[in-house]
């Protein structure tokens, strides 16, 4: 009875080191093998002042479907409010914030960021080729009394040609 | 061998520190309430109402004002004060040793004067920062003044907890540590480790910030949040663990399946426990991604001991429910005394801890997280780890101590059964809905979740439904209250043999093992932390250098 009870619990230890080795493995695999990491480049903003990177707000095409789009996080607002982005493949956000934490999260999608204040946040995303339509931007990390009125909008149009070709 | 120890002053201790607790439970229970309510699309705002009252500065600010309070008064006061209060309890009763008495004393006046300066703080409105007080939102230096007293307050009953284990091991070298003083040590040594970089940050960075107005930098301040913040979530959760060891196989009459496995467990707690906390910033820009997966992967470790406990336990009630003659696979299952309120607690609490394990590696899970971070799945996961496997297993437990600590009988008694019940299935229902919602993308900590005029409509009825769940846990919580007070007033006394005797040291301990030898295993903790978190350090202070920026009132 003993024994058989003890070989229960070698088995139990054996399944607790399979899962930790398999998820660990998991993800090494996918995030250092296949880039996928779920963290983003940053720099301060006196860096990004030496660096000569433009922290105007806005959006810029800088090839076809290759856009930039910088914002600017702040109490309780994100500029520009609305982000507007024609068949995109390869989006570079940039975001900053110059008063407290904020978060965001462009609802739907897998893009969640934390913007510390003093710190760019840069990071690339690429939309799944069936992304369409209105997108909601949230500021997921509280940052003042007016949190909840924090949001924005992101809008991906999709040309004709582009749903036919792409799918 | 038979030691007698009166443990009156020890008593008196616990008997104050869970009163306290439980009052605790009750203010933050209230503002949970008022919470659940108001941010449910199309519920009734209740926080308006309170406005139009004239109180404070509007629906959201008096949202964000209970919010703080809510965090605060239960996961810090409620937390911090059942636990030195159970632990004072127990620790004469397994080791035979008295805690000295000034370092309850101390202890306890630090502890009550620091929460009360808080809560004033919070309660005026002066501190609306949450309770992970982000920098730069600033609260009133008396905020950061009365948290340091509660800590400091616990350092000095721990110091009383370790001066005990040193008395204790010098009249018994070579005897191994009962497994239930084992935990609570393993409690205090976490609690310790996790403060120090709190402490640190909060000298170094908030208090400047908050009384002179300096500068300080966001990523250090989360960081050195974090890296006790993840570990206090096991100084909550070590007391429950160690109330399941050693409640369960008294209630069941049978000793624990293994009491080396349990050991074991503790050792990971105090190894892997505290460098974790980079997995809370997964999803924060400037920490290279192979320092956040080196802690990823101490995540997992940190989940084995949680995984060897629930074996244990069950294991115990198995061999307990087959002795008692059920058999087959699951016929064990009915042979455990499920009309004991107190074991039923415990065991709801440990099958939620369950639940709650399982988001937790999904939370910590490296790219999951972009999926789950900060939205109201977050909530769902830890209403189901502290709020449930550390809260639930605190009542159920309470049970016992009305009668053996406060010496009166429990009220009601018949309802009692309710309450563990209640808090599960309530509690159930309340996570899974945020599961639900969160994987929507429906976020925490917002007052309401209405954008420009409309609330996505895939987050309206889990939301909805979760509300409903808050509420049949809080009617449990609610029974239990009335029960706790209305016993301490009016239960029928019990004659307690004042002071109570106590005799210990239960089934022979046998020699202490390597598994006794807690300060290689401090040793080994702090080589970790140190290999964790270097390199994010390295590379906030030096590679990159701080980017201070000046604190704003919320």
């Amino acid at each position: 009875m003993e024994s058989r009870e003890a070989v229960f619990e070698y088995i139990w230890i054996l399944l607790i080191v399979a899962v930790i080795v398999g998820l660990s493995a998991s993800m090494a695999y996918y995030g250092f093998a296949r880039g996928l990491n779920p963290t983003c480049e940053a720099y301060t903003l006196e860096e990004a002042r030496k660096a000569g990177i433009s922290l105007e707000p806005g959006v810029r095409e800088v090839g076809p479907g290759i856009y930039e789009v910088t914002i600017d996080a702040r109490q309780f607002t994100f500029i520009p409010r609305e982000v507007v982005l024609k068949d995109p493949n390869r989006v570079t956000f940039r975001v900053y914030s110059l008063d407290v934490i904020h978060g965001l999260s462009i609802v739907g999608t897998s893009v969640n960021i934390m913007v510390l204040p003093g710190y760019v946040a840069e990071f690339v995303w690429e939309p799944p080729k069936n992304a369409k339509g209105e997108f909601l931007v949230l500021c997921t990390e509280y940052c003042g009394i007016g949190h909840q009125l924090m949001y924005a909008k992101l809008v991906i149009e999709r040309s004709s040609a582009q749903m036919a070709g792409g799918g | 061998m038979e030691t007698r120890v009166y443990s009156v002053k020890e008593d008196w201790y616990a008997r104050i520190t869970i009163a306290v607790a439980f009052i605790a439970l009750l203010l933050g229970g209230v503002f949970g309430v008022l919470q659940v309510i108001s941010r449910t699309p199309y519920w009734p705002n209740l926080y308006e109402y309170l406005a139009g009252l004239g109180i404070g500065g509007g629906a959201s600010e008096l949202y964000y004002r209970g919010l703080t309070a809510h965090g605060v008064l239960l996961a810090i006061v409620l937390t911090t004060f059942y636990i030195v209060g159970v632990s004072a309890y127990l620790t004469p009763r397994v080791l035979g040793v008295n805690i000295k008495p000034q370092t309850l004393n101390v202890s306890l006046a630090m502890m009550v004067i620091g929460t009360a300066l808080a809560a004033i703080a919070i309660i005026f409105g002066w501190a609306n920062v949450l309770y992970t007080f982000y920098l730069p939102l600033v609260a009133s230096p008396l905020f950061y003044i009365g948290a340091a007293l509660l800590i400091l307050g616990s350092w000095v009953f721990a110091a009383g907890v370790f001066i005990s284990y040193l008395e204790w091991r010098r009249a018994n070298p070579g005897v191994a540590i009962p497994v239930t003083f084992f935990g609570i040590m393993t409690t205090f040594i976490v609690w310790i480790m996790a403060t120090i970089p709190l402490v640190f940050i909060v000298l170094k960075n908030h208090v400047p910030a908050s009384l002179l107005g300096w500068e300080a930098d966001a990523l250090e301040s989360r960081l050195f949040f974090w890296w006790f913040g993840h570990a206090l979530v096991y100084f909550w959760l070590l007391p429950a663990i160690t109330i399941w060891y050693y409640y369960v196989p008294k209630a069941l009459g049978v000793p624990l399946f293994s009491e080396t496995m349990a050991k074991i467990a503790f050792m990971l707690f105090i190894l892997a426990s505290t460098p974790v906390g980079l997995h809370h910033q997964l999803v924060d820009p400037g920490i290279n991604p192979y320092f956040k997966y080196l802690q990823t992967v101490l995540t997992l470790i940190v989940a084995s001991p949680s995984m060897l406990t629930a074996f244990n336990i069950i294991a115990t009630m198995e061999r307990a429910g087959r002795a008692g003659g059920g058999d087959g696979l699951f016929g064990w299952l009915f042979k455990q005394p499920w009309r004991d309120p107190v074991f039923t607690g415990l065991i709801l609490a440990l099958i939620t801890f369950g639940s709650g394990g399982i988001t937790g590696i999904i939370n910590a899970s490296y790219q999951l997280n972009n999926v789950v971070h900060n939205t109201a799945w977050v909530v769902g996961h830890f209403h189901t780890t502290v709020g449930t496997a550390v809260v639930l297993t605190f009542m159920a437990y309470t049970y016992l101590l009305i009668r053996d600590l406060y010496g009166r009988n429990v009220i009601l008694r018949n309802v009692s059964l309710a309450v563990p019940i209640l808090w599960f299935v309530g509690m159930m229902i309340f996570s899974i809905s945020y599961y639900t919602a969160g994987l929507a993308g429906s976020p925490r900590r917002t007052s309401i979740v209405t954008y420009g005029g409309s609330i996505p409509p895939e987050w309206v009825l889990p939301m909805q439904i979760a509300a409903i769940g808050a509420i049949i846990f809080s009617l449990g919580g609610l029974i239990f209250l009335v029960q706790f007070f209305g016993s301490l007033a009016s239960g029928a006394r019990i004659p307690l043999t004042q002071p109570t005797l106590v005799i210990m040291n239960p089934h022979k301990p046998g020699p202490a093992t390597i598994l006794d030898n807690i300060r290689l295993i401090i040793v080994a903790a702090i080589i970790l932390n140190i290999i964790a978190y270097s390199g994010a350090l390295i590379e906030i202070y030096y590679l990159r250098g701080l980017s201070p920026v000046p604190p704003i009132h919320p």
